[in-house]
């Protein structure tokens, strides 16, 4: 099977600082990966990297998304070849209200407007549409209305920031379904899964969303991956410390 | 229900009529109550085909009626109140319109009027009048504009508006000039008891220069005043636009909101709020900078003057440039660069501002997408 991303040797600065190093990563088509690790260890800068923000600066190694070279497209050029990010906190612009992002979607992908609408209606959104995107919304809601405008365009490889972090226990439900059905199989291809890598602290989504495999960064580097039910299991129980010393014993053998 | 004599609307050319529909004057439509279109120095039509709404020349109601001089004309305004006013006082035949509604007629579609500068270095020099009855409603769209490729000009204009009792009239002007025209408006609207006039102004192609302080006086209880404007400034285009409106009676209020995009240019925006009874009123004056250049600036003033403790009054400034953040964020949805600089203009110049209607949102969006193209 073909990778939809491929991460080689990657090493990314920020205002001249190294905050990744040496990442190497491969999602195959149809596969939904999880990425972990402790706060600050470089898993949102890993997904700023993969869309393109400028401030995140590619100094060595190559990213290849369906086999083509990102790292000469900007954000918009990735989001066209259908990468799409849901941020932990995305900005709020006044003045600019939901609605009118999200017609500018449908406008482009008309054949999503009657599930969205559908969406809306099952989210409680509507009183949001009129609000400024992102303005006065709790934790849950912003990620409600992120899941709203990916589900509008429908990306064939979605990233997610904490998806579930801050939704209160209600929202937890319809939440995960609105992200089952971001990585629900493609159009075109009804046995293909769409694909994904979505950062947690959360079992819940390993219950609620068929994962494919997990993977740790720490300190900006990938150091394990692996099954996500027994990955989990062991940073729940162990925490992150024992991946540290694994990761250290394997690099001393 | 009349037309005056003069109606020539037929010898409107196609480039006449497109350069009309930029400031949202359409004199082919039958959605409008009456039309009014002053080409240069000749007045091309004024008639209105509604009941209740009369629409005539200026100069052809002034003969039409002898109160008009003297309960209206230049009763608001001295003729030796400036350069201005003197130049206009000294036309011989007036040009400009009237209208006036009649006494409980609510007017159900917009009136439109357009002062329209086709011929390089013209000087149009303009005096209109407004008059609505008691429990009367208009809403008028005013399209100002210089026909594609005339720069240079000079448009000059007095403009009395009195709204009675309870009445309602909505004022949208739209301009688009040639770079090196200058426009001097100088407006002043009384207001009665109950009555409420909303003012939206629109400047989609800046004039080289525009001075502009309308200025209105809230003088029966309850009425209101409510001014939006939405300027884009380009160039080396210099605007100073203000509004002073004065809350003579006990529950007047008043809110003057003003939007300005600066590619260039001198953008000054005032707006001053005079409490002289017990009222409420807030001015905002908000700016936002897109590669203005070197000497593009915005200077917001806005000033609250209380004579009276339990005038409630308050004002706010703000300028401020478009946040990189914002406009990656819009690119992760697919947007292009300019088309997400274009969303968040757009968001800027109509935030808080509701109900403008289809038409001013349509102008607005037009600014959005002129303003970001400066910002390539």
């Amino acid at each position: 099977m073909s990778n939809i991303l491929e991460i080689k040797d990657l090493f990314v600065e920020v205002d001249g600082k190294v905050i990744l190093r040496n990442i190497n990563l491969e999602i195959p088509k149809g596969e939904v990966h999880l990425l972990i690790g402790p706060n600050g260890s470089g898993k949102t800068s890993l997904l700023m990297t993969i869309m393109g923000y400028p401030q995140y600066k590619v100094t060595k190694g190559s990213i290849l998304f369906d086999g083509k070279n990102l790292l000469k497209l900007n954000i918009t050029e990735r989001a066209a070849l259908g990468i799409g990010i849901a941020e932990q906190r995305p900005p709020t612009i006044s003045g600019v209200k939901l609605k009118m992002l999200l017609s500018y979607l449908l406008d482009k992908n008309p054949k999503w407007k009657e599930e969205i609408d559908k969406e809306i209606e099952n989210s409680k959104m509507k009183s949001f549409l009129n609000r400024d995107i992102n303005g006065g919304l709790s934790g849950g809601e912003i990620k409600k209305s992120e899941l709203l405008l990916l589900l509008s365009r429908q990306p064939i490889f979605t990233m997610l920031d904490e998806p579930d972090s801050g939704v209160d226990i209600d929202s937890l439900e319809l939440l995960r379904s609105m992200i089952n059905k971001l990585f629900s199989p493609e159009e075109e291809h009804p046995v293909k899964r769409r694909s994904g890598l979505i950062i947690t602290h959360s079992e819940g989504i390993i219950e609620s969303i068929h994962a494919d495999k997990t993977h740790i960064i720490i300190n900006g580097e990938i150091v394990c991956d692996g099954n996500p039910q027994l990955v989990m299991k062991q940073v729940v129980t162990s925490g992150f410390e024992s991946c540290i010393k694994c990761n250290n014993l394997q690099g001393s053998v | 229900m009349n037309t005056s004599q003069n109606d020539k609307i037929e010898n409107l050319q196609a480039e006449d009529k497109t350069a009309l529909s930029e400031v949202a004057v359409f004199v082919e439509n039958d959605q409008r109550s009456g039309t009014f279109v002053l080409k240069n120095s000749s007045t091309i039509c004024g008639h209105s085909q509604q009941e209740g709404i009369e629409l005539l020349p200026i100069a052809a109601a002034l003969k039409k009626y002898n109160w008009l001089e003297e309960k209206y004309f230049w009763k608001q305004i001295s003729k030796d109140k400036s350069e201005i006013t003197r130049a206009c006082a000294s036309s011989k035949t007036p040009l400009g319109y009237f209208i006036m509604v009649k006494k409980g007629h609510k007017v159900t579609l917009p009136t439109q009027a357009a002062l329209y500068m086709a011929k390089a270095d013209e000087k149009q020099i303009i005096h209109n009048i407004v008059i609505l009855e008691e429990d009367s409603e208009l809403e008028l769209i005013t399209g100002c504009v210089t026909k594609q490729g005339i720069d240079k000009g000079e448009h000059i204009a007095v403009s009395e508006t009195f709204i009675g009792k309870n009445a309602k009239f909505t004022n949208t002007m739209v301009h688009s000039w040639g770079s090196e025209v200058e426009v001097k408006p100088h407006s002043v609207t009384v207001v009665e008891e109950g009555g409420s006039f909303v003012s939206n102004y629109v400047s989609l192609r800046p004039a080289g220069k525009i001075v502009s302080n309308p200025v209105t006086h809230l003088n029966g209880a309850g009425a209101s005043a409510k001014y939006f404007s939405i300027i884009l400034g380009s160039g080396s285009s210099e605007i100073d636009l203000g509004g002073d409106v004065y809350l003579n009676a006990k529950g007047t209020s008043a809110e003057i909101a003003h939007r300005a995009v600066c590619t260039g240019g001198k953008i000054i925006q005032r707006g001053m709020l005079i409490g002289k009874e017990e009222c409420h009123a807030h001015v905002d004056c908000s700016g936002m900078l897109i590669d203005p250049g070197e000497e593009g600036f915005i200077e917001s003033i806005p000033g609250v003057k209380a004579y009276h403790e339990d005038a409630r009054m308050s004002h706010e400034a703000s300028i401020g440039k478009i946040a990189p953040s914002e406009v990656q964020y819009l690119m992760t949805h697919g947007m292009k660069e300019k088309e997400a600089i274009s969303m968040i203009i757009r968001g800027f110049l109509d935030s808080d501002i509701k109900g403008l209607g289809p038409e001013l949102d349509k102008r607005i969006a037009e600014i959005a997408e002129l303003a970001g193209h400066g910002s390539e």
